[in-house]
C-alpha cells in the first residue's frame, strides 16, 4: 500500500504544481489505460496518490475516461478483444492502487451488488469490467459467475441482502431471462429491496424498460454512477437511464 | 400476405418463380448455393462484419439500396438478428425476407428448437463448420492473429480469457461438403485440443438454408414490409 504524506482528499492542486500540469497527468493516465500500457498506469497512480492528488479525481479524470475510449473505439470496430482486455487489465492495476485508499475515506462500503451472466450465457469480459470499476469505486462485489438461473441470482441477493442485482448477457438469445429473473424477483417480494441492473452489448435501453430493469448500463465505464444513482448516492456522468 | 404480394409481384412479370437477391455471410455460401436457382442472385459478405455489428447494418443497407432499383421481387438476408447487426436495416421498394432467429447456428443445424437443445445443454460451445473454418474464425486462428499483434505470453493470456468457460468445439456437418469434411473435421479437432476440452459433431441440416433460397418462408421467418426498419423486437420471444 501507498502512503500518502497527507490524507486531504479534498486536495486538488498541490503547491508548486500548476493546473496545467495536473491536466496533463489526468490525460498521460487515461492514455496510458487506453493503449494498455500496465506499467506506466501503475507509476503514474502512484505517483498522483503521493502528490496527494483527490483519489476519485484520479479514478474519474484519469482511469475511467482512459477505459472508456477504449470501449468506444472497440464498439467502433477500431479495437478488438485482445486490446479491450487488455486496457482492461491496466484499469485494474490502476485501481487496486486506489480500492485500498478509498476504503480508508469511507470506512463503509457503498453498497453489495450481486452481479452475473444470465441463463446459457458463458461470456463474462464485460461482466468482470464492471466489477473491477464497481469494486473500485467502493462497492462490495458478490460474483456469481456465468450461466446463472434466475433462482440462483435471487437466492444470491436474498443471502447477501444484495441492494443491486446487476445481470449482463452477451446474446439476444439469452436476453430474455434477465426478464425471467426480474420477474422472480418481483415475485420474491424483493422488489422494494434490490434494485435491477442490466447491460451488455445486445441489451437496448428500449429492452431494459420492457422487461422492467431500474437501470440500463449502455457501457461498463457508467455502471458506477449508474449504481451509486439507484441508491440515491450523488454521482455525475451518467449516460442511461435510472428509472 | 406478404409472400402472396411477392408471389403476385412476380407473375405480373411473367416468372415462375420470385427472382431474389440473397445477402448472406461468406461462411454459409456453400450451403446457400446448393439451392441456387436460375433467378436467384447471391452476394457474400465477410465474415469480419460480425464483430462489429454496426458495420454490418452499414454493409447491408448500402446493398439493399443498391439493389432497390433492381427487377427483384424480394431481398433475402443469409443473417439472423446476428447480435443486432441487422437492426435498422429497410428497403424502400422491395419486401425484406429474414429468417427469424439469432444466428447462422440455428440455419446450420436446421431448426430454431435444435440449437435452443445444444445451448441448453452446453451453452459454452463454440461451434465450427466448414465453412466458418474456411472464413470466418477459429480458436487457433484467433490465437494466431493475436500473436502476430503481441506477445506470446499476452497472445495466450488474451485468448484464455476470452475461450475459458467454453467447454465444447461442436463441428456440424451440413452435408455440403461430401468429399473434403475430413479436412476439416481435422482442423474441429485439432481446436478442441489446442483449448483442452471436449469435441463433437453435431449433424445438420439443410432445411432452413433451402427454405432461405427457394421459400415458402413459413414459421421460422419474417417478412419486412418495404420501408419498415428491421427491428430487435421482431426476434424476441417476450
Amino acid at each position: 500500500m501507498i502512503h500518502r504524506e497527507k490524507k486531504f482528499n479534498s486536495v486538488r492542486i498541490q503547491p508548486g504544481l500548476g493546473e496545467e500540469k495536473f491536466e496533463m497527468t489526468f490525460n498521460r493516465l487515461q492514455q496510458a489505460v487506453f493503449l494498455r500500457d500496465c506499467k506506466t498506469v501503475k507509476t503514474l497512480t502512484e505517483r498522483m496518490v503521493m502528490d496527494g492528488v483527490d483519489l476519485f479525481e484520479i479514478l474519474n479524470q484519469g482511469l475511467i475516461p482512459g477505459m472508456l475510449e477504449a470501449s468506444e473505439r472497440f464498439r467502433r470496430g477500431e479495437f478488438f478483444i485482445p486490446e479491450l482486455l487488455m486496457s482492461s487489465r491496466a484499469l485494474k492495476i490502476g485501481l487496486s492502487i486506489l480500492r485500498p485508499l478509498i476504503q480508508e475515506i469511507r470506512e463503509n462500503v457503498l453498497g453489495r451488488v450481486v452481479i452475473g451472466t444470465v441463463k446459457f450465457d458463458l461470456h463474462d469480459i464485460g461482466k468482470n469490467l464492471v466489477i473491477i470499476l464497481l469494486e473500485g469505486n467502493g462497492f462490495e462485489i458478490i460474483d456469481i459467475g456465468v450461466d446463472v438461473s434466475p433462482e440462483k441470482f435471487v437466492k444470491a441477493v436474498e443471502k447477501n441482502r444484495a441492494q443491486i442485482l446487476a445481470m449482463s448477457s452477451l446474446l439476444t438469445s439469452t436476453m430474455s431471462w434477465m426478464k425471467s429473473t426480474i420477474e422472480l424477483v418481483h415475485a420474491s417480494g424483493m422488489n422494494g429491496l434490490v434494485k435491477t441492473m442490466v447491460g451488455g452489448a445486445p441489451v437496448t435501453s428500449i429492452f431494459a424498460r420492457n422487461i422492467g430493469a431500474d437501470a440500463y448500463c449502455r457501457e461498463a465505464t457508467s455502471a458506477p454512477a449508474l449504481a451509486k444513482r439507484l441508491l440515491g448516492i450523488e454521482a455525475n456522468g451518467q449516460t442511461s437511464f435510472v428509472k | 400476405m406478404i409472400i402472396e404480394n411477392v408471389i403476385k409481384e412476380c407473375q405480373i412479370k411473367g416468372r415462375k418463380n420470385p427472382k431474389l437477391l440473397i445477402l448472406g455471410c461468406a461462411v454459409m455460401e456453400q450451403e446457400l448455393r446448393q439451392f441456387q436457382n436460375g433467378q436467384t442472385e447471391f452476394k457474400f459478405f465477410d465474415y469480419g462484419l460480425h464483430r462489429t455489428p454496426e458495420n454490418m447494418a452499414k454493409s447491408l443497407q448500402t446493398e439493399i439500396d443498391r439493389a432497390s432499383e433492381g427487377d427483384y421481387d424480394g431481398v433475402v438476408l443469409g443473417y439472423g438478428l446476428c447480435s443486432n447487426g441487422i437492426v435498422g436495416v429497410q428497403s424502400q421498394n422491395k419486401p425484406l425476407i429474414i429468417p427469424r432467429i439469432h444466428d447462422c447456428i440455428t440455419l446450420f443445424l436446421g431448426s430454431p428448437e435444435s440449437y435452443r437443445e445444444q445451448s441448453a445443454k452446453h451453452p459454452g460451445t463454440y461451434y465450427l463448420t466448414p465453412g466458418w473454418i474456411e472464413k470466418g474464425q477459429t480458436p487457433i486462428s484467433k490465437y494466431e492473429s493475436y500473436a502476430q499483434s503481441y506477445d506470446e505470453e499476452t497472445a495466450r493470456w488474451v485468448l484464455h480469457e476470452e475461450m475459458k468457460n467454453y467447454t465444447r468445439i461442436a463441428f456440424i456437418d451440413t452435408g455440403v461438403y461430401p468429399l473434403e469434411l475430413e479436412p476439416y473435421r481435422k482442423i474441429a479437432h485439432q481446436n478442441a485440443e489446442f483449448l483442452g476440452i471436449n469435441y463433437e459433431e453435431l449433424p445438420g441440416s439443410p432445411l432452413l438454408f433451402k427454405e432461405l433460397v427457394c421459400g415458402p418462408w413459413g414459421k421460422d421467418f419474417l417478412i419486412v414490409e418495404k420501408g419498415q426498419s428491421i427491428q430487435q423486437e421482431m426476434f424476441l420471444d417476450l
